[in-house]
């Protein structure tokens, strides 16, 4: 590791700012960052302070007001340029997983239909396979054919971790994916996130309130009114 | 696997009993739509049989003279004016023509029906050329009279039925006082010969002192012939109106075609309460999930997906009521026709609505097709939903 | 040319064909119950057959209340009765109900106008063909009927046409015409009849 790789994600003075009425919200003001392959990186901070908005930004999700935004060595955002809908999709499909403090599953269908939600839209092959994977290392193996109505709120959690998976990104975000979950539940999806920055590669990307999740990623960066500290 | 259809179907079972209100929805128009096209195909040919029972294409009347019963009652049994019979024979001298019956009609008079007296109408018919054109005449009991001159009646139905009259049973002519007896009761054919009662045309005159006249003079013309030209040249006898039946159809017709456009506004408006209501349901149900929709183009739904998704819903919501609707339509077929028959002005005798395979599919075509235009507007709106929008806020909005 | 369009709308109105057994309506019945309940203020118009309320068994109860079988193609169960319930204001004052009733030369179309407790108030032929139909629908004739009921009726029977008690008097105003005679009196007991079996009268 000797040979410095360029970063997976970098952004340069990013900027969000919300208009509401005649006020202006920084909300992300003026960030630059580097994210590296394989990085396990937690952000924390007060409330409002800036650290969704961030999230977004960096996982495609939104487009910043200024500044610039690089994912994979491609340009997502710059002065000059921005990516349309259609591209930003596929990228996301590429290299993006997502987990958010609400799970937002699907409640028609079964954890194996919710996780493998992300396939109706498009194909990869050994999905099953994956899917066999996911649910064993999640431990839901045995909910495969249980509606999201029938799991507790941890078990929802990691059906929505595994849906996030299971098209095998390279970056995982989640938004305070403990948010909703007891201290008990919220330690052990910490520990599968550990898991799988350590053992699968998988570069995470946290927003968390929970101290002790937050210590478990390799790097820590805090947020006060839209800026590092 | 989960396929997009998959996705579709399970949501609309999610919410069932709205999906079933408005699949019902769909049904009612459904069921409009089938009856209507149904009732456009079915009138036609029930008319044309309607006329073709009528047994003759042409019927000439004296100038002026009311040529049915129902004229005959409203005007109080006047206004009869007689041609000479000799008239039978100028016409049949025309090659063209297979066949001709002459008719007597005879009002009376008679004090003691209601309380001020009411008239009866009789018609006279020649035994012998009268029942070969109007073969479908069919008898509940006995039969034609044996001789021109008998003093016998046949009853139609519902004239049997007022005068409660069975074959071997007599008859009192009004007026004349002559005790006739009745030979045949006709079944009923829906037609005006229901509420008439029939006597040899000789024994008419006689008893009615009309000798030589007849009122009206039925023709049946050869297949081959020009009926429109065959008219102009009777206009040729002097004294005579001549109805047509061809005349007597476009009139229906046009009276119909006022009928046809109410039912059809009718059924457009079922067609737009069945859109709007196709329209709610769904958008409706993408409001709901309008967080859904967000994290499932996150996960790398495109917009065309998520178009699809909804749209598919649609088509599901339309595919299923379409069906309901052409079975239920088929099932009432017979109430649905009543229900016609009470808005029309006339309606022929036999089925009006006229239901088939081909009409079904027709329907749920069109059904589908609205539903799909009706589905348009909320797959688009929820195609168009950004999938950050959708995961901050916690509910959708217009 | 407008004329005989005039006139195949009329053809057109009479050739809708109704396929219902046909029953016995007033023909004219705002004048007609006017002149029968001169004191009335309104009807109200109901539709009852011995199909809807008691099928074959009633039929055959009225049979033998009757002492006399249905007859005919046309007397049968499901021949629809008109019953006219008259009121004053609110109050009910009576009842109109007709049958028909098979005469010598036509039907005949017995009407009674009844008190709520079934006595007879007027007959009222509607229609009868017949030489001495005047005789019949003559006051002196009809009036001999005001004021009878049921119970006066139950003992006679058509077959024999034997007249007792109150009925004895009442004399055939047209010698000639005994099975007119005979067909209204089973005409008014049929009425009565039913009248109370359709639970109109008691
Ligand atoms: N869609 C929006 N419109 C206007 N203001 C917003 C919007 N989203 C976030 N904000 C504002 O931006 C700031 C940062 O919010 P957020 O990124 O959600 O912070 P955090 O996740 O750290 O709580 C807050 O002041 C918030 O009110
Ligand atoms: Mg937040």
């Amino acid at each position: 590791m000797s040979q410095p790789t360029a970063p997976l994600i970098s952004i340069k003075d990013l900027h969000k700012t919300y208009v509401r009425g005649s006020e202006h919200i920084h909300a992300v003001d003026g960030i630059t960052l580097d994210i590296q392959e394989k990085e396990y990186i937690a952000f924390v901070g007060p409330s409002g302070s800036g650290k969704t908005t961030l999230l977004h930004l960096l996982g495609c999700l939104d487009n910043p007001t200024s500044g610039e935004l690089k994912v994979a060595e491609r340009t997502v955002y710059s002065e000059k340029a921005a990516m349309n809908e259609r591209d930003l999709t596929k990228l996301r499909r590429e290299l993006y997983g997502y987990v958010f403090q609400k799970f937002y599953l699907i409640p028609t269908l079964t954890v194996e239909e919710n996780i493998l939600l992300p396939f109706a839209f498009y194909c990869k092959p050994d999905a099953h396979k994956n899917a066999q994977h996911l649910a064993d290392l999640l431990g839901i193996s045995h909910r495969l054919n249980h509606l999201p109505k029938e799991l507790s709120g941890g078990e929802m959690q990691r059906v929505a971790i595994a849906r996030a998976l299971i098209n095998k990104p390279q970056i995982l975000l989640a938004d305070e994916p403990t948010g909703n979950l007891d201290s008990k539940r919220s330690a052990e999806i910490s520990d599968i996130f550990s898991k799988l920055n350590q053992e699968e590669g998988l570069t995470i990307i946290l927003v968390t309130h929970n101290p002790a999740m937050a210590k478990s990623a390799g790097r820590m960066v805090e947020l006060r009114d839209g800026k590092l500290v | 696997m989960p396929s997009l259809f998959g996705i579709a179907w399970k949501n609309i079972r999610r919410k069932r009993l709205r999906s079933i209100l408005t699949i019902i929805g769909i049904a009612l128009s459904t069921w409009v739509l089938v009856s209507l096209l149904g009732f456009n195909q079915g009138y036609e040919s029930s008319l044309n049989k309607d006329i073709d029972n009528l047994g003759f294409q042409v019927l000439l009347t004296a100038k002026g003279c009311p040529y049915e019963a129902a004229t005959l009652m409203l005007k109080g049994g006047t206004g009869l004016k007689y041609m000479p019979e000799s008239i039978v024979d100028t016409v049949k001298a025309n090659p063209e023509v297979e066949e001709v019956t002459p008719m007597l009609m005879h009002a009376v008079f008679d004090p003691n029906k209601g309380e001020e007296g009411g008239i009866t109408a009789f018609l006279g018919i020649d035994p012998v050329t009268y029942p070969r054109m109007k073969t479908y005449l069919q008898f509940q009991q006995g039969k034609w009279f044996n001789q021109p001159q008998a003093l016998e009646a046949v009853f139609g139905y519902e004239a049997a039925e007022l005068e409660q009259r069975e074959v071997g049973d007599s008859y009192l002519l009004p007026e004349a006082d002559v005790e006739i007896k009745v030979v045949g009761v006709l079944k009923r054919s829906g037609t005006q010969d229901d509420g008439t009662i029939f006597l040899p045309i000789r024994t008419l005159q006689k008893v009615y002192k009309v000798n030589g006249q007849v009122t009206s003079v039925g023709i049946k013309v050869n297949k081959s012939t020009d009926i429109a030209k065959y008219e102009e040249e009777l206009y040729k006898l002097p004294d005579v109106q001549v109805v047509s039946m061809a005349q007597v159809k476009q009139t229906i017709s046009n009276l119909v075609a006022t009928a046809r456009v109410m039912v059809m506004s009718i059924a457009l408006i079922a067609i737009l309460i069945a859109m709007v209501g196709v329209m709610n349901t769904v958008l409706m149900s993408v409001l709901e999930r309008w967080q859904e929709i967000g994290i499932m183009k996150s996960m790398g739904a495109m917009t065309s997906h998520i178009f699809k998704l909804i749209w598919f819903e649609t088509i599901l919501l339309t595919f299923v009521g379409g069906v309901v609707g052409s079975v239920m339509s088929w099932i009432l077929a017979t109430a649905t026709d009543k229900l016609i028959r009470s808005v029309l002005p006339y309606s022929p005798t036999s089925a009006l609505v006229q239901i088939d395979i081909i009409l079904a599919l027709k329907a749920i075509g069109i059904i589908m097709f609205i539903g799909i235009i009706s589905g348009i507007y909320p797959a688009w709106k929820a195609a168009r939903i950004r999938p950050i929008e959708a995961i901050r806020s916690t509910e959708g909005e217009l | 040319m407008k004329r005989i369009g005039i006139l195949i709308l009329l053809l057109v109105i009479y050739t809708t064909g109704i396929y219902a057994a046909t029953g016995c309506d007033l023909n004219e019945p705002d004048r007609d119950v006017k002149r029968l309940f001169p004191g009335s203020t309104g009807f109200k118009t109901s539709y009852v057959s011995i199909q809807q309320k008691g099928g074959k068994a009633l039929q055959t109860k009225i049979e033998q209340r009757l002492g006399d079988k249905f007859t005919g193609m046309y007397e049968t169960m499901d021949v629809p009765y008109t019953v006219y319930e008259i009121y004053k204001d609110k109050q009910g004052i009576g009842y109109i109900h007709g049958v028909n009733q098979k005469g010598q030369y036509g039907g005949i179309q017995v009407f009674l106008a009844l008190d709520p407790k079934g006595v007879i108030k007027t007959l009222y032929y509607q229609k009868m063909t017949n030489q001495s139909a005047k005789a019949f629908r003559s006051d002196t004739f009809t009036n001999q009927f005001k004021g009878l009921s049921m119970k006066d009726f139950a003992a006679y029977s058509p077959v024999t046409g034997k007249q007792d008690g109150a009925l004895a008097k009442i004399k055939n105003p047209a010698p000639k015409a005994v099975q007119d005679f005979r067909a209204t009196l089973r005409g008014i007991k049929k009425n009565l009849i039913l009248m109370q079996e359709f639970g109109y009268t008691k």
